[in-house]
């Protein structure tokens, strides 16, 4: 059985689940996401750092009424990244 | 584990640069001093890379994945049906003060009052997306493009109709008049009982495709037959002179019955379903 090699970036619980999260939505917000994975700010915040800093993610600032709000956007090189992570994902678990 | 492990990795920065990361804002509720204890031993990032690789396996990439995007469904779900709930209690309120007016004005002037129906809705909207963190995810984008659809269908068939039927009262002989008037209400009932279904099917809920169904088409036969106007006589023992008086009322009974039960009953259960 020949198995490829899996996105390093990718193979992590949390930056999977933000990955996977973000694949299903156009955009969503930090808030959400934190909600959605139960991780803290902090450690998603690091994560999504690495995400953005790959160029898989895109983090957009804003305002929402007074309150800031940070959007995050997955990238073509994001889509391109996340759906050779599940091909070579399929490798292991034996799917045709 | 892995979340452990990586608060473990992550302390020292954090001690040191509060807000160090430079996605984190007031507004996104930075607790992250407060779950980092400060003795704990400290890893680099490529030991935690490593760990974090060792502990996750295949099926359980597949199950984050899997996890994640029905997640997604479901939120797409609950804010749909938030969405249809609101629409539906907004269009029974509107049909019983169009039904009102109507019989007061003894005109189908009322109707008028159903192009404000999308700007409340729109507006309940916006108030629901304000206080919740809802995700623009491609599932609600595709149900709010086959509503925007709908409404942009209804409304200028609406627009259109109501002109014609104004222009040809007036240019036709009443014989002639009854053959050329466009009866707006069995068109647009089953219009929405569709879009209702359609919505059903892209958030794969039996609710929403059953009730879209059964309300577009029954309404429409309820329409269609006369079914009201017949209660009218038989039951309330109108003459057709004091019938007269009710038949701008009429769609409005058709409207509520389609609100109740092809918006805001499998609305609710819709998002009943999802939380």
């Amino acid at each position: 059985m020949n198995f490829k090699p899996l996105d390093p970036l990718l193979h992590s619980e949390l930056r999977l689940a933000v990955m996977s999260l973000l694949i299903a939505s156009e955009e969503a917000e930090f808030s959400y996401i934190k909600e959605q994975t139960g991780a803290t700010a902090g450690n998603l915040s690091v994560q999504i750092d690495k995400l953005s800093t790959a160029g898989y993610i895109q983090v957009e600032k804003t305002f929402k009424g007074k309150k800031p709000c940070t959007i995050c956007r997955i990238t073509a090189e994001g889509h391109t990244a996340f759906e050779n992570y599940v091909k070579a994902l399929r490798t292991y678990l034996r799917v045709k | 584990m892995v979340y452990i492990i990586n608060l473990i990795t992550f302390a020292p920065s954090f001690e040191h640069k509060p807000s160090s990361s430079p996605f984190l804002q007031e507004g996104d509720e930075d607790k992250s001093n407060k779950s980092f204890k400060p003795n704990l031993p400290t890893n680099n990032d490529k030991d935690m890379e490593t760990i974090e690789n060792n502990e996750l396996t295949a099926e359980r990439s597949l199950e984050i994945i899997t996890e994640q995007i029905e997640q997604s469904r479901k939120t797409a779900s609950k804010t749909t049906g938030q969405a249809l709930y609101v629409a539906g209690l907004s269009m029974m309120a509107m049909s019983i003060i169009i039904a009102i007016t109507n019989y007061l004005t003894k005109s189908s002037l009322g109707h008028l009052l159903w192009f404000v129906l999308p700007l409340v809705i729109i507006w309940a909207q916006k108030k629901n997306k304000e206080r919740e963190h809802v995700p623009v995810s491609l599932i609600g984008s595709l149900v709010g493009k086959t509503w925007w659809t709908f409404a942009a269908f209804t409304l200028v068939f609406f627009l259109v109709s109501l002109i014609w039927n104004a222009v040809a009262t007036r240019l036709y002989e009443p014989e002639v008049y009854l053959h050329l008037y466009i009866k707006v209400t069995p068109i647009i009932v089953p219009l929405m009982g569709m879009t209702v279904t359609i919505t059903g099917h892209i958030l794969r809920s039996r609710w929403l495709v059953v009730f879209g169904i059964i309300a577009g088409i029954g309404t429409f036969l309820w329409e269609w037959l006369g079914i009201g106007s017949v209660l009218l006589f038989r039951l309330a023992g109108t003459t057709p002179s004091e019938a007269g008086l009710f038949h701008p009322i009429l769609p409005c009974l058709t409207f509520l019955l389609f609100a109740l039960f092809g918006l805001a009953l499998p609305g609710y259960l819709l998002k009943r379903q999802s939380l």
